[in-house]
């Protein structure tokens, strides 16, 4: 019996990558297709190809900014690829179109079974709203202060573990005249995701809806902000107010700041332009002394439904997560790697960044605060609505608790609404 | 006799086809969308809501209201000046020296540059750490580390700026063309009467390129009104929305938050206010009344 099963599945699966006549082509989308990424995935691909001859991928490279659009056309004409990369946050936004498909029984069934990160697979859980796996995560990512060692080194200061700290040295390391600034603030596109970050490391708040109402304008929060906002114009420079990720790394990497918040992203940019003069320290801790973090997306990959050739893309997906690609894929762009057995590596020894990361997350005392990125009005609240009232506050022009409180109703309004459809 | 019934609605069934297919069917279903709830992000939510979006635009959003004086303030301004420095520059060229060629190249010139490569250009000029504010600082003028475009003082005259350096040679040319076909003759008549050079300017020059004027204006009105990459790539509609206009902030809408039915009412509002302007302005000028 149940060699006829197996016969029966082969003859199947032979039938659906077409009928066994010549190659099968699938199409992968890379959603952060660029100089730095792209020539990594086509190494992947030769490996794959190599190792499938009867299977072609076909890649194709989106930039970030415009990938989440791309994928809605793509949904809309029915022209979504096979496998495409995601990240958590549009991860909800693809499964509420019922663009893809759960992958729990694939994984199960494979050699991934027990192999990733559980922080990460449940991130990707808690994004959609049945709970399933829509994707399978390949790297982890963490909120991270890159720093000048030479700045601190000269000035005599040590790198700051709390968010008092991180203000004083931004005004210690300031100088105009020598267009030096201690700090830079993400105020332009982007600001918002990193500005809550910043607030629920110092609040030590532990969730993001309490009783269902949000705790985002919670007091302790606005007083992060506003600290932050006292800076602006005095230890960092004046542009930050419009800055997006490439303004403010293009002040950081040309030399004029001494601390910058982003991720374990830009490692890429900034190791290049700094080499060894640039480090990683966790996000600062409030006064509670807690370290709360809100996890950045995790990106991952997805099968679309519409794919023909489903059997081929997963394929391919299991082959991006085995523990040789995963390991090369996050050697190179210095993020976590989603497969524990990539934890021993030699290189994980060696890269500052990634071994200070995997340190925060694998303590006991790190508590997480995932981001509700599963509401669809999410990214329209944060950045469409919250954008330009940050950079009020950054002007004077609105107090950091009106504009959290403003965020907060709506944020909570979202979440009754997204309870009730659930 | 047949063949007349049929035959000019069979010559203009062509551009009748072509009207319809470019004009009448996206008016149509933009105007379709802004009676709908049509959001990518919460499909179960689409359908036809009526009114609502106009409702909530006109009774519920400030950032409309705002965007629109802003609209209206950016155009009069950019057409104004646009026009005026257009003008004084096709005079210019128009004269007789040695080098006009070079100059009126050189005047065309930013007409020929995108406006996503003016934004670049401009960006740099204005960079605070290595742009023409921080050599001013250098020469004891100015603070380093001023960023014109950061600041809510400053960051609607830098704006102006550029847009003007890109649109002054679009009346320079058109004004230069117009200039060019002043017969000769009418000039030399008014200075055997007696005119001198700003009364020929008055009585011959401004008369001559009145409809020029009233058209270059009313286009130009209305591609600043429509104006979205120049100012979303120099300043992305802030800060603080302080330089968002009617149409950018449909792009963010639509784009960023994928609520195209709000941002298809908001179109249709922009739609409605430059039809109405356009005729109440060519009804008031008397365009092509010149007889």
């Amino acid at each position: 019996m149940r060699a006829l099963l197996v016969v029966l599945a082969l003859v199947l699966s032979a039938c659906s990558s077409g009928g066994g006549s010549g190659k099968t082509t699938i199409v992968f989308w890379d959603n952060n297709g660029g100089p730095g990424r792209t020539p990594i995935y086509e190494e992947l691909i030769k490996r794959f190809e190599a190792a499938n001859p009867d299977i072609d991928v076909e890649y194709v490279g989106i930039p970030s900014s415009s990938v989440q659009q791309k994928y809605d056309t793509a949904i809309a004409g029915g022209s979504t690829p096979d496998v495409g990369g995601v990240t958590t946050s549009y991860l909800a936004h693809l499964v509420g179109q019922e663009a893809l498909v759960a992958l729990d029984d694939r994984v199960e069934g494979s050699a991934l079974k027990g192999k990733l990160l559980p922080s990460l697979v449940e991130t990707v859980r808690q994004t959609a709203p049945d709970g399933k796996l829509y994707s399978v995560p390949s790297s982890g990512n963490m909120d991270v202060i890159w720093y000048r060692t030479d700045w601190f080194t000269q000035a005599g200061i040590t790198p700051p573990k709390t968010w008092d700290e991180l203000v004083a040295a931004a005004q210690r390391l300031t100088d105009p005249a020598a267009n030096r600034y201690g700090y830079t603030i993400r105020g332009g596109a982007g600001s918002v995701f990193q500005l809550l970050t910043e607030a629920y490391s110092y609040s030590g708040v532990a969730e993001f809806f309490s009783g269902g109402k949000s705790t985002v304008g919670d007091a302790r929060n606005a007083e992060l902000v506003g600290k932050i906002a006292a800076l602006y114009k005095k230890a960092t420079p004046e542009a930050d107010v419009n800055n997006s990720y490439t303004q403010m790394v293009a002040q950081f990497t040309g030399g004029s700041v001494g601390m910058m918040h982003h991720n374990l992203g830009s490692y890429g940019d900034v190791t290049k332009a700094l080499g060894d003069r640039v480090a990683a320290l966790p996000l600062p801790v409030g006064p509670s002394g807690k370290r709360t973090v809100v996890p950045n997306p995790t990106d991952g990959f997805a099968v679309f439904k519409n794919s023909e050739n489903q059997d081929a893309a997963w394929k391919f997906v299991e082959f991006l997560t085995s523990k040789e690609s995963n390991s090369y894929w996050n050697e190179k762009v210095g993020q976590i790697p989603a497969n524990t057995e990539v934890r021993d590596a030699a290189w994980i020894a060696s890269n500052q960044p990634v071994k200070m990361a995997l340190g925060v997350l694998e303590d006991p005392a790190t508590v997480t605060v995932p981001a509700p990125v599963y509401l669809p009005q999410y990214s329209s609240i944060t950045k469409t609505d919250s954008e330009p009232q940050y950079q009020k506050v950054l002007l004077g022009e609105l107090t950091p608790q009106a504009f959290l409180d403003e965020m907060a109703s709506k944020l909570t309004a979202a979440q009754k609404e997204w309870e009730e459809r659930r | 006799m047949r063949t007349k019934r049929w035959a000019p609605y069979a010559l203009i069934a062509p551009t009748l086809l072509l009207m319809a297919v470019f004009l009448v069917y996206p008016i149509a279903s933009v105007v379709h969308y802004s009676l709908q709830r049509y959001n990518v992000t919460q499909p179960w939510k689409n359908g036809f809501i009526g009114l609502e979006n106009f409702r909530v635009m006109l009774t519920e959003d400030p950032l409309f209201w705002q965007s629109l004086v802003f609209s209206a303030k950016w155009v009069v301004v950019e057409v104004g000046l646009q026009l005026l420095l257009g003008l004084v520059l096709a005079l210019i060229v128009n004269e007789t020296f040695i080098g006009r060629g070079l100059a009126r190249a050189m005047v065309f010139s930013p007409w020929a540059v995108s406006g996503v490569l003016t934004t670049g250009i401009w960006i740099l000029l204005y960079n605070p750490s290595t742009g023409i504010f921080q050599q001013l600082a250098e020469w004891g003028i100015g603070s380093p580390g001023t960023s014109v475009l950061g600041d809510p003082a400053t960051v609607f005259p830098a704006t102006v700026v550029t847009e003007l350096w890109r649109g002054v040679p679009f009346f320079a040319i058109l004004l230069l063309a117009d200039l060019q076909s002043i017969p000769n003759d009418l000039y030399e008549a008014a200075a055997v009467d007696g005119a001198g050079r700003w009364r020929r300017f008055i009585s011959v020059t401004l008369p001559h390129l009145k409809d020029a004027i009233i058209l270059s204006t009313l286009l130009r009105a209305v591609w600043e009104f429509n104006n979205v990459d120049l100012i979303y790539t120099l300043t992305g509609g802030g800060p603080a929305n302080q330089t968002t206009t009617l149409p950018l902030y449909v792009a963010r809408k639509a784009v960023d938050s994928h609520d195209f039915g709000y941002g298809s009412a908001l179109t249709v509002a922009g739609f409605v206010i430059l039809l109405f302007f356009s005729i109440l302005y060519l009804r008031l000028s008397k365009f092509g009344s010149r007889a």
